[in-house]
Formats: structure tokens, sequence, C-alpha cells
């Protein structure tokens, strides 16, 4: 059955409305980051981009940035690593509590995060550790590495597993192997789970709401200012945060689409 | 299952399990002992006595965790009619618009969800970016809708759109399209088509779809907070009231366990009920 | 045959939980052979290759090759070699880094590498430019031909084919069987080769074993196979069979309770007092109406009849159920459907099996 062409188009009318739907927020914030006045009020009357200004000049949003930089990039890395065996444990090789394993991944990410927060503030606490932004990396580890683990372990279903058993049969050993023929099989799937974990990482707010103790994230931040006291500089900064995730994730689209296209070429010389 | 995958497998799960182990498993024991020690205190050397537990019901605690299973209901009946339609085509109609889709959608998923929910705020105040240019164009106002039960669900619906569309999809892309075909042969119409083919065949998508909505909207705290003001209480306020504010760890502690047991009974449930290798796409 | 095996398994057993995969394997494969395994699926003839390559343990048995008992030895230590039935080629490395896989994990020089790559694309009749290909730009065939030339790359001591050609097309499998085999022979490589395919197995093999649920039912030459199966899975495996019921009595008398049996007939297998199954492939059987005489004749009714290509094949409908007879194209039968015939073959052209009905 093919779908008439008047049901394909009213489809498509309606997936641009739900994106439409997810970005009008940020339109609001957009246009509330450039308004002149203390007190936000729409229609904007005079457009101003001194609260830009201001955001770069304070030492207390240099601060949140460079929290906020150092726990995502930290977080990026270390869940790159353990995706990338984790993976492998999940979809590629076959043990005994595989299943139990996939099984234990999934839950932290159907936990609410509040929840968690409070649990590894009270953790931390029993075993005497003062919450910095440091613990703040281990408790958004425990929600986004599961979630790089399972981007890693599509990319690991996709590919055949008799690669690995060939290079084997072909006198490798499993530190080749792994070198060799798993990890640049992995590569797109690692790439994309880094870019999930940084940007996650970056946006997090829950999680970091009580394992950072003394330190602020800039979401932390936000939503502080956000249910007390309004700051001018809560719509700037959120789009100053938006805008570091877009130019990211297009620089990531960027260099997957110059690598596709050098490749080409070369395989265009043939 | 040889030796050597069973090495291999064991060493490759542990750098995760043991993250998972020293910062999620242990935690949790620790909240699941604070519920039992007397109020107040912050070291788990005190005898236990459950006192916690029965603030539940004296206190009306109770109260807020049913609005926040009855709202996460709500929004996760509403998330799954609103994307079945979209899910199905991304899944079966759309080509490339799938894909821009996905990276749309995703992408929203990177903004701080409470950033999200601001712009809402500044969407649908008095004076907001609706409000504010209706009145300026007609000069008739409204008040905002903000700051009651039905934004709330909104904002729920908002923010975990993306946990039920891509579990739906993925669920409808696994119904073989001659399945359908067949039935509409055999002189099924549309909808005989959807309950008894689609529906029944997509049912592990719907399945995750819906009780990852449902269990992360049931633990949600920025909504009520943000869009809904205090028009009422979700049961992750209160455990966050208990742990700042109250200074009562053991009545946090009680509250998030009985939050964890029903949620994670249902996680538990539901990830028995799926096989994660076919929906992930296992090759032989 | 009678060289000492290259290749020698002495009770290989395997079994996964409660169940036993192999039971108890015993084999001599020679230096230099063209040995096929077939069996339906599940017959334990890929856990066989698994063992044999080194991806799976055996829980029983020895494996031998030469003097050196290997059945302990990971696969990536053993001198063997397996073209998979996915072929396994790697994506992400060219024609020519896949052909020098196994030399790069064995440390050898580059040029080195490059000469054996290019001696091995002559060796298998790819044009040496292929050396910068992607594995994504080869056709099937090509890639077919990569998978052996990576798989001879470090000359192994055996090949090993896991269905490589399962999944081509049938003119280009035709092409590639015979490859196969003229490879074989210009290499002198013992290759171990398995497959269901019967066919596969007859056009290329010096030996085929038949095996069944994790036990070979028969190890022969293909001729043998076909023409003096030792079992009824035997017989019903390789192609179209009619199977008879028969009985020797206590005199050596031959009794049928569906053939006619001509006074006299002896069969050397079958002992007085036994009884079995009488094979008769379907090509043996002639119309007896027109005269001549035969030691078995039966009658029964046209039922259909089926274009098979070259050979027409024919059922009858007899009372104890259908029999099936082929005919060359030139020699089909002169009976419609719904007619009467007497059939006959000799005892010349069939097969006893001692095993009751």
């Amino acid at each position: 059955m093919s779908t008439s062409r008047s049901t394909r188009i009213v489809l498509y009318v309606y997936g641009v409305i739900v994106i439409a739907f997810l970005y009008l927020p940020l339109v609001s914030v957009g246009f509330a980051s450039v308004s002149q006045a203390r007190y936000l009020s729409f229609p904007i009357k005079r457009y101003s981009t001194k609260w830009y200004g201001e955001a770069m000049a304070s030492s207390t949003v240099s601060e949140l940035l460079t929290t906020s930089l150092s726990v995502a990039v930290l977080v990026t890395v270390i869940s790159v690593v353990v995706a990338f065996f984790g993976a492998l444990a999940f979809a590629r090789y076959h043990w005994r509590f595989r299943t139990t394993f996939q099984k234990l991944i999934l839950l932290p990410i159907f936990f609410p995060q509040t929840v968690l927060g409070l649990a590894l503030l009270m953790w931390f606490n029993s075993l005497g550790i003062i919450p910095t932004w440091k613990t703040a990396v281990v408790a958004h580890l425990v929600w986004i590495a599961p979630i790089a683990t399972l981007i890693v372990a599509i990319r690991a279903y996709s590919f055949d597993p008799a690669l690995e058993e060939a290079a084997r049969d072909m006198g490798a050993n499993t530190v080749t192997i792994l070198r060799e023929i798993t990890l640049p099989l992995l590569m797109p799937g690692l790439v994309s789970a880094g870019l999930f974990a940084f940007l996650l990482s970056w946006g997090n707010f829950p999680l970091s709401l009580f394992t950072t103790g003394a330190d602020s994230t800039l979401p932390e931040w936000l939503y502080a200012k956000m249910v007390s006291g309004y700051s001018p500089l809560v719509p700037t900064l959120g789009v100053m945060s938006v805008v570091g995730s877009f130019v990211l994730i297009l620089a990531a689209f960027a260099v997957a689409w110059l690598v596709r296209v050098n490749r080409d070429a070369r395989v265009a010389q043939d | 299952m040889n030796r050597l995958d069973g090495k291999l497998g064991f060493l490759s799960a542990l750098p995760l399990a043991l993250v998972l182990l020293l910062s999620f498993l242990a935690p949790l024991v620790v909240v699941a002992l604070f519920s039992i020690m007397p109020p107040k205190v912050f070291s788990l050397a005190n005898m236990p006595d459950f006192s916690a537990y029965s603030l539940f019901f004296s206190q009306g605690y109770y109260k807020s965790l049913l609005w926040s299973l009855g709202m996460a209901l709500c929004a996760t009946v509403i998330l799954v009619v609103l994307c079945w339609p979209l899910a199905y085509a991304m899944a079966k109609v759309f080509g490339r618009f799938s894909l821009i889709l996905t990276v749309a959608v995703v992408m929203s998923l990177f903004v701080s969800e409470n950033i999200r929910l601001f712009g809402w705020v500044l969407t649908l105040m008095k004076g907001g970016l609706i409000e504010g240019h209706l009145r300026s164009w007609t000069g008739v106002g409204f008040e905002g809708p903000l700051y009651s039960v039905p934004i709330i669900i909104f904002g729920l619906v908002y923010v975990y759109l993306p946990f039920m569309l891509f579990p739906l999809a993925q669920g409808i892309s696994m119904v073989p399209d001659d399945t359908r075909q067949a039935a509409y042969d055999l002189g099924a119409s549309r909808w005989q088509v959807l309950w008894q083919i689609e529906v029944p065949l997509a049912a592990p998508g719907i399945v995750v779809g819906s009780l990852l909505s449902f269990v992360l909207a049931a633990g949600a705290l920025a909504e009520s907070k943000i869009l809904g003001g205090q028009a009422v209480i979700a049961i992750a306020d209160d455990v966050e009231t208990a742990f700042t504010f109250g200074q009562n760890w053991p009545l946090g502690s009680a509250l998030s366990m009985i939050l964890i047991v029903i949620i994670g009974g249902l996680a538990l449930f539901g990830v028995s009920k799926v096989d994660l290798d076919a929906i992930m796409g296992r090759k032989r | 045959m009678d060289s000492p095996g290259l290749l020698r398994l002495r009770g290989v057993v395997k079994r996964f939980g409660n169940f036993t995969a192999l039971k108890g394997i015993d084999l001599d494969i020679a230096e230099g052979e063209f040995f096929t395994i077939v069996g339906p699926s599940g017959s334990g003839k890929s856990t066989m290759i698994r063992l044999l390559v080194g991806m799976d343990e055996v829980t029983e048995g020895e494996i031998w090759l030469r003097d050196k008992r290997i059945d302990q030895t990971p696969a990536n230590l053993r001198p063997t070699c397996m073209v998979f039935q996915s072929l396994a080629l790697f994506p992400h490395m060219t024609v020519g880094q896949n052909i020098e896989f196994p030399m790069k994990i064995r440390k050898e020089a580059p040029a080195k590498r490059r000469a054996r790559a290019e001696e091995l694309l002559d060796l298998l009749r790819l044009p040496r430019r292929y050396y910068d290909k992607r594995i994504s730009q080869c056709s099937g065939g090509e890639r077919q031909r990569v998978a052996l030339a990576r798989a001879l790359a470090f000359d192994p001591e055996i090949l090993f084919f896991d269905e490589p050609l399962s999944a081509l097309d049938y003119r280009l499998r035709k092409t590639l069987e015979k490859e196969l085999k003229d490879l074989h022979t210009r290499t002198g490589k013992t290759f171990v080769y398995i497959t269901h395919s019967l066919e596969e197995a007859m056009v290329m093999s010096d030996r085929i074993a038949i095996m069944k649920d994790g036990q070979f039912e028969q190890i022969a030459v293909a001729d043998q196979i076909y023409s003096a199966p030792v079992s009824r899975f035997v017989a019903e495996f390789m192609g179209e069979v009619n199977l008879f019921p028969l009985r020797a009595g206590a005199d050596g008398r031959i009794e049928s309770p569906t053939l006619s049996v001509r006074p006299g007939v002896a069969l050397s297998d079958l002992a007085p007092g036994h009884d079995g199954l009488l094979m008769v492939r379907p090509e043996y059987l002639r119309l007896a109406d027109s005269g001549g005489s035969f030691d078995f004749t039966l009658s029964g009714v046209v039922h259909g009849e089926y274009a098979l290509g070259s050979r027409i094949q024919y059922e009858i409908k007899t009372e104890n159920g259908m029999v099936t007879v082929e005919k060359l194209r030139e020699e089909r039968l002169s009976a419609a459907e719904g007619q009467k015939v007497t059939l006959g073959f000799n005892a010349a052209n069939t097969h006893f099996i001692g095993e009751a009905a």
C-alpha cells in the first residue's frame, strides 16, 4: 500500500509543526536575550546586545562556563572509553551474564535523575567525600555512560562478528583485533557517542543539582535564577549555551562530510 | 558461547559494571538504609525506626505521589496519540525528511530542559511572546495559561516527546510492510489493520516508549516548578524539599524509595519484556 | 587415501549444555585432498568446522595436524585458515590491505607483502590494479576471489570453507565451483569444505562425508555415495530415490509387499531371514509393458509429469504410494496421465540397504 498524496502532505505538515513546537520556546528565549529592558515583556520595544556584553565581562559567567566545560570534557572522555568496551560486552561477545548486563545498563536511563542526584549526595556523604564538580562527573557518568554504550552497541550490532573471527583465524591476537578491526569499525559510533556524551553533560541539570557542592554548572545557575530571583542574564546565557551546542554539532557534521568527500575523492582516482 | 568470548565479555563489561556498581547500585543501598533511619539524622549509625514511612500517609505526601503518577499517565497517553502518526511517517513514509526530523528532535534534547521550559514561560506568560503580540495587534489580551495542572502536563508532553517518538518509530519500522499489505489484500480496513496488525507488531516499541515517558515524567521536577508554579507539588519536589529546606534525609529517602519501587518495578517489567538484541538490530 | 592423514580427529565430542552437537567423530583427511562435509542444517557441520578452525573448543577428544595435537591451540596460532560464509572481508580496508592482513600480523616487510599480494591477485585472476580498490566496489565474484587470496596469503596448511557460495546466484555459483576445483588442483592445498548442497559437493570433492545428528553417516567418493548409500537418510539426501521394503525367507526367496519378484533373483547383501530396503534411482525404472524381462516389476497409474529441463520426471501412483521415474527428454514415456503402466528394473541397478522400513 502506498500512502495517498494528501495523507503524505498532512504528515509532512505535521512533522514541520512538531519541529516548530520543539523550537518555539527557544525562539522566545532568543528574543528575550536581545531585549534591552531589565524586565521582559513582548513585543520587545528596543533591541540591544548589552546583556551579551555583560555576560562576556562577568567573572561568574566564565566560572560557570569553565565548570560546565570541565565536567563535560571529562564525562566525554571517560564515557567513550567505558562505552567502547561496554558495547562489546553488550552486543558482541557471548558471555554468561550478557542479558543481565544489558538490563542493568538500561536501569539508570529509566531512573528519575533528581532522585539519583540525591542518592549520590548521600553516598558521597557516607564515604566522607565533599561534593565538587568532580563528583558531578561521577553523577553524569551514571546516566551518560549507559547511553553512550547503547549508541556504540548499535554500531557493534551492525557489523558481522565473523570479521573478528576471520582476523583471529589469520593469526591476530585479541589486542591486534581490537586495534585493527574493532576500533576502526566502531569509530563512527564512538564519535557519535562522544558527541552525545558531551552535549548531554553540557545541558544536564538534575544530576548536577545536588552533586556539584559549592561549584555550579551553567544549567544549575540558570535553574536557580529561574525559580528564585530572575536575572536578565538568564535568556542570554541560555542562548549562549544553546549556540555552543549547535556549533559543536555543525562542526561534527562538517568533519564527517569532509572525511567522506576526501574518501570519495581518493576512490575516484582509481 | 566459547571460553574466549566468555572471558572477553566479562572483561569488557567490567569498566561500565564498576561505574554502575559504585555510583548507581551503592547509592541506592544508601537511600534504602537512610529511609529507615529516625528523623533528621545525617549518619547511618542510628537505630532504624521506619518512622519516615509513616509520614508518607500522615503528612499527605501520598497526594503528591498521586498527582505525579496521574500527570505522568495523562502525558503518556497524550504522547502515544500525538507521536503515533509521526512515528509511523518516520518509519514508513518520510525518506530524507525522517533524518532531518531525527536530527532536529535529537538536537532539541541537547538544550538543557530548564532553558526550554523557561522558553515556554516566556512564550505563554502574560506579556509573553504570544499574549504580548496578540494584545499589541488586537488590543485584546488574556490571562496566561501558566501555573495550572494542564500546563504541567503540557510541559511533560513537550519534554518527553523524543522518548516516546523514537521507540515508537523503531517499533513501527519492525512491522514488515508485506504483513500490512497482506491484511489489506485480505479485505481489512484501515482501522482493522491498525488494531489487528500494526499495534500488536509494534508492541515492543509502544511498551518501551510508554514506560520511558511515564517513568521519566513521574520523577520529573522542573515542569511543575518552572511551568506549574506551585499549582501542585510533584513527588520529586517533595523529595527535594525534604533534603534541602527540611534537612530531613530519612524522609527524603523514604519518599525516594517509594518512587523508586514504583518506577523500578515498571522499568524492570519493561526491560524484561523486550528483546534488546532484536530491537537494536543484531545480525545472525 | 591411504597416505597417513594430515588432519586426524579422534573421538571428538562437542556439547552445548545438555545438547550434544557432535557425538564422537573420528576422521582422517589426507594431504592435498578436497574433502567435503554435507549435511542438513542442524547436523553439526558448522560446529565441526568451528572446532577445526579453533573458534570453539572440543568437549572431548583430540584433533591432530601432522604430528601436533591442536585441539587446545587458539585459532590465531593454528596454521589453518577459513573462508567464511559471509567472506568477512574487512570493509574499512582496500583489497590489497585485506590480502596483506595475515602477513602484516606476522610482521612481514611491506615490500614482501606487496609482492605476495600481487602474486595472489595473479593466481586468482584479478587485475593488479584491484590492489587499491575498496571492498564495497567489488562484485560478488570478485569478493569471493579476494577472500580466497587473503586465505591463501600466509600459506596455511589447510583451507576451510564454510558454505562460501551459498549466498550467490546460480550461474556465478557454478562458475566459482569450477574455479575452486581448479584452484585446488593448482595450489595442491588441502581443502575442507562444508555445504548443505549436494550438487556443490559432487562437482568439487575427492571425498564426501554425509553428516546427520552429530555423526557421519557415510564417508566415500561421490559416486559411491550416490549408488551405494549405507542408509535411507543418505539415499534420500542424495536426490530422488525409490525405496521398496524387502524380506528374504528362510529358503532365501525374496518377498516384497509391493514388488513382483522374478523367481530365482537373489541379492548378495540380503541374508535369509533378514529384511531391509531396496533402493533404485528413478533413472533405472523402465516400462515393462513393451516387453523385456525384469527382475522386479510393479504396476500403477501415471499420476503426474514434470519437466526438469533435460529430464522429465513422472510420478506413478501405486497401491503402496508414489514411485518416481525419470527419463531423458528424448526417451519420454508414451503413457498419458491416468494410464495404467507396469514398471520394471533389474537387480544390477539396485542397492540393498539393511535398514528396517
